[in-house]
């Protein structure tokens, strides 16, 4: 199984520099204020500020386009009815089927919040290694346990994948042919699943073990002095982008609000 | 069944947080409980993992395939864990291929991980029962796999349909909803069989793994 989630993450651009911490308030406040635009007129502004967003974070093209492909083809098959069901202007009518401006709008609407959020999640955990963002989440006060959970479950990801793919290609060899949906081969499969877990299991009991070696769980005495925050220039600058991005983020909410009453 | 960005309102998306909050926040309270929290870590943390990958095992339906949730399984297993692990993964998801969203992370987490402590509760029942235990195991293995999938899937249909857009019609919304409980009804039988299945294999190769 491959990740290929950390394969631009080393890219050198402004938003590849901007401290990962910062990074997530900032884009996760841009995230949410696109959540929130219903208004028509909003939506130039927000593909203008993805796309500048996106061009300073200097990811390939291609790359946005392949992980636009799957959830892409899914939010049209979800969208693609709505035209014809909602409203009751009519822009176009052939037989039984009419094509009504209102749905037309909500289907807009939906499709460039979907395109632009995605893409700015993809600029967030793509300009940063996945172990920054997760460092960044604990510095904004995740709780320990999930913080735990998750760094073992990603560092951990890989290996039950690669076991998961050994184990089929061996029951190939051995002349499986999962195709076919019957009885016996879902209890093959269950069987499949069971086993993995159990090595899961069993592979979790040494790495607890190693870790007590290592002294996790040990609260060392804390030293004050080490955590003194000192802003230099780059925290300046990190804090400047992050104020721009979440000021955008209020002024889209504002605006939005504005064009709504209105 | 994973809700994309952009297409439920935000008031929606709000409230989903703050159900995954506020339910996260009560999960860690049962998990601190335990007589060892801190042991439980890599155990759940590696079956998390374990889930993860299983959730990427096609099994075919002709014409088409579907993939395991196992929701149910991982509420039976992992118990209170279980809601730490589900908003893990569906961050894993989000995060790797795109599926579900970061918006959306509140509500598919309340989509899935609420039917999984429902499932562990059902499932543990078979601790009150004295007389015929094996049979009672499978009989709950089976009803929270199944039943886990299937408030799951309605929770799903009902958010995505009912939010989508207020001007759709009522009884529309109530058809789409039945059309799509049919599909989800058949898979959640699959998860049910598959979770009998799985959990008797447990019981005969790692009984403690159903006991974290």
């Amino acid at each position: 199984m491959k990740l290929a989630i950390d394969r631009y993450a080393y890219l050198d651009s402004p938003i590849h520099r901007w401290q990962q911490n910062c990074k997530i308030v900032g884009l996760l406040g841009l995230i949410f204020a696109f959540a929130f635009i219903h208004s028509l007129i909003l939506l130039p502004i927000i593909i203008i500020t993805t796309g500048i967003i996106f061009f300073l974070s200097r990811l390939p093209f291609s790359y946005l386009v392949s992980r636009l492909r799957y959830p892409g083809w899914f939010i049209l098959a979800v969208v693609f009815l709505l035209p014809f069901m909602i409203g009751e202007t009519i822009l176009f009518q052939w037989g039984e089927l009419t094509l009504k401006l209102e749905g037309c709008q909500i289907a807009a609407v939906i499709v460039v919040r979907f395109f632009c959020i995605l893409t700015i999640s993809l600029v967030l955990f793509g300009t940063a290694p996945f172990l920054s963002t997760i460092k960044g989440l604990r510095s904004l006060g995740l709780p320990q346990v999930i913080v735990d959970m998750t760094l073992l479950a990603y560092r951990y990801l890989e290996e039950v994948g690669e076991m998961v793919n050994t184990m089929e290609r061996a029951m190939k060899l051995r002349g499986f042919d999962k195709h076919y949906f019957k009885y016996r081969n879902l209890q093959v499969l269950a069987r499949l699943i069971g086993s993995l877990l159990v090595r899961s299991y069993e592979k979790s009991t040494r790495i607890y073990q190693a870790m007590i070696l290592r002294g996790y769980g040990y609260q060392p005495p804390s030293n004050k002095s080490q955590k003194k925050l000192v802003l230099n220039k780059n925290h300046y600058q990190d804090l400047a982008a992050t104020i721009l991005t979440l000021s955008i983020a209020l002024g889209l909410l504002g605006l939005d609000l504005f064009f709504t009453i209105r | 069944m994973h809700i994309p960005d952009g297409l439920i309102p935000p008031s929606v998306c709000l409230a989903g947080y703050a159900i995954t909050g506020g339910t996260t926040w009560y999960a860690l309270q049962q998990i601190k409980k335990d007589s060892n929290p801190q042991a439980n870590i890599p155990k759940a943390s590696l079956l998390t993992a374990a889930f993860f990958v299983t959730s990427l095992i096609h099994i075919p339906i002709p014409p088409t395939s579907i993939h395991l949730i196992l929701n149910g399984m991982m509420g039976a297993i992992l118990g209170y864990y279980a809601f730490l692990a589900i908003p893990i993964g569906l961050f894993f998801q989000a995060v790797m291929f795109n599926h579900g969203g970061i918006s959306t992370l509140g509500v598919n987490t309340v989509i899935m991980g609420l039917p999984a402590i429902a499932a562990y509760h059902l499932f543990k029942l078979r601790e009150k029962v004295s007389r015929k235990r094996e049979l009672w195991t499978k009989i709950l293995a089976f009803a929270s796999g199944a039943f886990a999938l299937l408030l799951s899937a309605t929770l799903f249909a009902a958010i995505a349909i009912s939010t989508i857009s207020p001007d759709l019609d009522a009884a529309t919304e109530r058809n789409a909803i039945y059309v799509s409980l049919i599909g989800y009804g058949i898979q959640a039988i699959i998860e049910g069989t598959v979770t009998v299945m799985l959990i008797s294999f447990l019981e005969k190769v790692k009984p403690e793994l159903l006991n974290i």
